[in-house]
């Protein structure tokens, strides 16, 4: 019996009496169940590897009593807790403890995932068939015309009817042993005290989930004498709530779970870092006219890639040095409406992300051209796809380039570059970064698929081409 | 010659008998009988053991629910000695006086040197809690806090760490009490329906001590609202999350720079404070994609001495946030209250950008402060002196860095995606700070998952800037407490 402390010092500072009685009342079920979840712990030698996760309910103070690491969970969340403490640390043997109110109502939904998650975690949920600490209401358990507080004409139709825990969590699939046992006679009390071990053994042998549900007394609310809840119990809850053997399956333990890794260069490749120096193509910020913070809009289908474009164009930026930002718009205009991004590139710092008034605008289509070309700053740059685009509107403020992306990715036999042949136009239009440094990001994102490379590489050069065909024709 | 040792016979401690009588019918030799007189100690009527022909089968002690109602052991009674623990400490401070565990150290491992990152904002916080040390998540996918959680999903299995869809944010941070509660790094992302979901965990995390990182990418509300961004969670997350005494720190950034270096510095503040620490940007922010230098070291987690962690060392440890006695729960909330002031008194963080000569000051935290930083570039070009005083703590609000500039400013500018969330927090800071007369205060706020605008921003200052007489010539403080005392 060493489990429980000594002195319950916690039990009200440990003063008079209450340093060795239990704050239950007499005849009641819960200090059975804590007696034999206390002599199966010290059977087992699970002491020290012990976290309990005490309730709420009459149960609350669990941990006055037990001496094993403790801890106290909101109204129906102790299996929760439970789960994060097994994950925590896999080698200790968790037991959550919980009474109907808290496991069959409030704490339902952390049950059931609790249970099918199965982890090798100990539950032992008493049933007596009433809320004890708040005062003899009804419970999920409560049998049909059972009168309590809530229920003062016994429990009706509006009420539900009593929830069989055990049979609902034996249901699913990863729990390995459910039992529901009783404490009305010493038959049963052996039983019980066997099913509760047998939950605690499984546990250690990482086998899995157990749930071993006690029907227990709770003599006070019953308005009964111990002897006669006992007789209450057998008589009113058995029939409800049979008795045994729910499920039992024995399956191969859980595998050891290896330790977190905190190896610096494991962590750093995980997280994608990469060592070295980028290469670097930029001999300075570009002298595009539009200072050192220039505002580019990508705008277009979903589907059209101009994210894409535009997550290339940061990272170019970045690798030279650069400062930039990338804000798609997100949200259900994403799944196949338009598309926009907003992207700064910057000498030093982007101020304000958001590109309400930007400098360069790369249109896939035609409301994108005609939404944000007037937005465009007088003196600023349009790059729009001509495929697709046969009548723009008049943008007399704007120098416009009218590439044809899609025809021109047609011609190499993939449509998905046309955003790559838009890059390229973006390229030649601005000269906000070199060549070199944009073909080097699409290469990065090639990485794992060399296959498209050259493809990306003809698109790109062919954007640059018919830009830099345009600006011919125009000097000429 | 086989022997047949001699089962010992049960010993009953009347003072710790309840009198239930369950031990009665368990004995097959009925050798129990109800008693008939009370004890005077408890006013019980404890059983009466007559052990004549009693075969010590046990059978009474399987039955007896009281620990040291039915003993086996030596027969002299455990008597009601008097107390050993004074009576004004409460229990948490019971679990540490047992608390035989050491603090085994957090380590800073160094990284190798990286190449800056090109990440979203989300990403970026995730990854700064890789490099935190953290390798527990638990979420509920909610937009637009999920891809950081993905991500999550993808990397934490790649480091031997746990990834935990949970049925629902309530379970979300019932896991991180529990792992928290083991002492070790967890966090989640979420989106401000699903804090709402937190705040009862979060309560009962504070109320218990336990560390644990929340990220919350706050959306357009009330109710379901939709997913642009807002800032309408600072309120909640200020003003005290959840129910009681209850407080956390709560940072605001701006670029997904500050999402990679706020949510690493929140896990160290976790478990430095043992409180959870609030990472609240704005939808927006999630999704930016920027530029993000790495650190030059990551956290490889210790274990502090007061982790429920399941071995021997910790086995005294006890977390729990209820404290029936009124004077031990005052006095648990008087321990909170000291930390939540140092907390006040350490942790003030504020950035201040062309503030020197400013007499216009913008005063904005998250995405909002990025466009009201190139507002403030535009009003200079304008000739306006304006400057940003950006807020990276919301709670505690930086009134130490804002008072000695607000002498010298003209007209405050208060620019937020919320219904003044961020202003309250601001003149709360202020009336705190005894501070009463104030420059105006003017506001631009959207709401709804629309951002200010730069243009609005521009225009708004302006329009202070020119309506509001010079510093000199507005009352002092004293004038105006003379004027309201005539
Ligand atoms: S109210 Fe019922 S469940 Fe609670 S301690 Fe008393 S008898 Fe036990
Ligand atoms: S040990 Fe057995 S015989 Fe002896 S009192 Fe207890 S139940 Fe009766
Ligand atoms: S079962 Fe225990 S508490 Fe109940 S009467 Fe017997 S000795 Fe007393």
């Amino acid at each position: 019996m060493s489990v429980f402390y000594e002195r319950f010092d916690r039990h009200d500072h440990g003063q008079g009496l209450k340093a060795h009685a239990t704050h239950y009342c007499p005849g009641c079920g819960h200090g059975l169940v804590h007696k034999y979840l206390g002599e199966a712990i010290q059977s087992l030698g699970l002491q020290d590897r012990t976290v309990l996760v005490s309730p709420v309910g009459c149960t609350v103070f669990m941990y006055y009593y037990m001496d094993v690491g403790n801890t106290q969970a909101a109204h129906g969340r102790a299996p929760a807790v439970a789960v994060g403490h097994k994950l925590a640390n896999p080698n200790s043997i968790v037991i959550s403890y919980q009474g109907d109110g808290d496991l069959a109502s409030i704490g339902l939904a952390e049950i059931f995932h609790a249970a099918n998650m199965g982890l090798p975690i100990t539950v032992i949920f008493v049933n007596n068939a009433i809320y004890g600490m708040t005062g003899g209401q009804m419970a999920p358990t409560t049998p049909m015309g059972l009168k309590t507080a809530t229920s003062p004409g016994g429990r009706g139709r509006y009420d539900g009817s009593p929830m069989r825990m055990a049979e609902l969590i034996a249901q699913l699939d990863a729990p390995v042993y459910v039992e529901r046992v009783a404490l009305y006679d010493a038959k049963q009390r052996v039983k019980a005290h066997k099913a509760i071990t047998k939950g605690l053994k499984l546990q250690e042998e990482r086998r899995g989930f157990s749930f071993i549900e006690v029907l227990a007394e709770c003599p006070t609310h019953l308005k009964l004498t111990p002897a006669a809840a006992e007789q209450w119990v057998k008589d009113k809850m058995v029939p409800l709530f049979p008795l045994g053997v729910i499920k039992d399956i024995s399956p191969e333990p859980w595998p050891e779970q290896p330790e977190p890794c905190f190896d610096a260069a494991r962590v750093a490749d995980v997280i994608g870092g990469a060592t070295g120096e980028a290469q670097k193509f930029a001999r300075g910020f570009a002298e595009t006219g539009f200072g050192a913070d220039v505002a580019i809009k990508l705008a277009g289908a979903g589907g059209d890639g101009a994210q894409t474009t535009a997550l290339l164009l940061a990272r170019a930026a970045i690798q030279e040095g650069f400062d930039a930002t990338h804000i798609p718009s997100y949200g259900p205009e994403s799944r196949g409406g338009t598309s926009y991004a907003d992207v700064h590139v910057a000498a030093s710092e982007v101020l304000s992300p958001a590109a309400p008034h930007p400098h360069v605008l790369v249109a896939f289509n035609a409301p994108s051209l005609a939404k944000f070309g007037p937005t465009v700053v007088p003196g600023g740059v349009v790059v729009y796809d001509k495929t697709v685009i046969a009548e723009p509107p008049p943008l007399p403020h704007v120098k416009v380039f009218a590439v044809p992306f899609a025809q021109i990715a047609q011609e190499l036999g993939a449509i998905v570059v046309k955003n790559v042949v838009a890059l390229g136009a973006l390229q030649a239009a601005t000269g906000l970064l070199p060549k070199e440094s944009l073909l080097q990001a699409v290469r990065q994102a090639l990485e794992h698929k060399p296959q498209f490379l050259a493809l990306n590489e003809q698109a790109f050069e062919r954007g640059v081409q018919a830009v830099e065909a345009l600006k011919r024709a125009e000097i000429h | 010659m086989a022997q047949t040792r001699e089962r010992p016979k049960p010993v009953l401690h009347p003072d710790f008998c309840k009198g239930c009588g369950r031990c009665i019918e368990s004995c097959p030799k009925h050798c129990i009988e109800a008693g008939t007189e009370i004890d005077g100690a408890t006013g019980l009527i404890p059983v009466q053991l007559r052990l004549d022909s009693c075969n010590g089968c046990s059978l009474c002690l399987e039955a007896c629910p009281e620990p040291y109602g039915l003993d086996h052991e030596s027969p002299e009674p455990r008597s009601s000695e008097p107390p050993h623990i004074p009576g004004t400490e409460n229990l948490v401070a019971i679990a540490a006086k047992r608390r035989v565990a050491e603090t085994i150290p957090d380590v800073r491992v160094p990284m190798p040197a990286l190449r800056p990152l090109v990440v979203k904002g989300t990403y970026a916080s995730a990854i700064g809690a890789l490099l935190a040390g953290c390798r527990h998540f638990f979420g509920y996918p909610i937009t637009p806090s999920t891809d950081g959680a993905e991500l999550m999903a993808k990397l934490l299995p790649e480091l031997e760490g746990h990834f935990v869809q949970a049925v629902s944010e309530v379970a979300t941070i019932n896991h991180m009490y529990g792992t928290g509660g083991a002492g070790l790094r967890c966090m989640t992302f979420t989106s401000s329906p699903g804090f709402s979901l937190m705040l009862e965990g979060l309560s009962y995390m504070i109320g218990a001590e336990i560390p644990g990182v929340v990220v919350d990418v706050m959306r357009a509300g009330p109710g379901l609202g939709n997913i642009g961004p807002e800032q309408g969670d600072i309120k909640i997350a200020c003003r005290g999350p959840g129910h009681g005494t209850t407080q956390t720190l709560v940072y605001a950034p701006a670029t997904p720079q500050e999402m990679l270096d706020l949510t690493m510095l929140a896990f160290d503040k976790a478990f430095e404070y043992r409180n959870p620490v609030l990472v609240a940007c704005d939808g927006y922010l999630g999704q930016i994609t920027g530029r993000v230098d790495l650190p030059s070291y990551m956290v490889k987690p210790g274990l502090p001495d007061w982790a429920v962690w399941g071995d021997a060392a910790h086995r005294p440890n006890l977390h729990t946030s209820i404290l029936l006695n009124e004077a031990d729960q005052e006095a648990h909330n008087v321990k909170l209250l000291a930390k939540y002031a140092q907390m006040i008194d350490r942790e003030q963080r504020a950035d201040l950008y062309e503030t020197d000569d400013a007499d216009v000051l913008i005063v904005a935290a998250n995405t909002p402060a990025r466009t009201a930083k190139g507002a403030v570039a535009v009003l200079r070009k304008q000739g306006i002196k304006a400057g940003l005083f950006r807020p990276i703590t919301l709670w505690p609000f930086p009134i130490r860095a804002l008072a000695p500039v607000l002498p010298r400013m003209k007209a405050v500018v208060v620019v937020e995606a919320s219904n003044g969330q961020l202003e309250d927090e601001l003149r709360l800071a202020l009336s705190h700070a005894d501070l009463h007369a104030p420059p105006p205060i003017t506001n631009v706020r959207h709401y709804g998952g629309i951002m200010p605008q730069m243009n609005e921003i521009v225009a708004c200052a302006r329009a202070a800037h020119e309506a509001t007489p010079s510093r000199r010539t507005r009352e002092t403080e004293a004038e105006a407490a003379a004027r309201v005392l005539s």
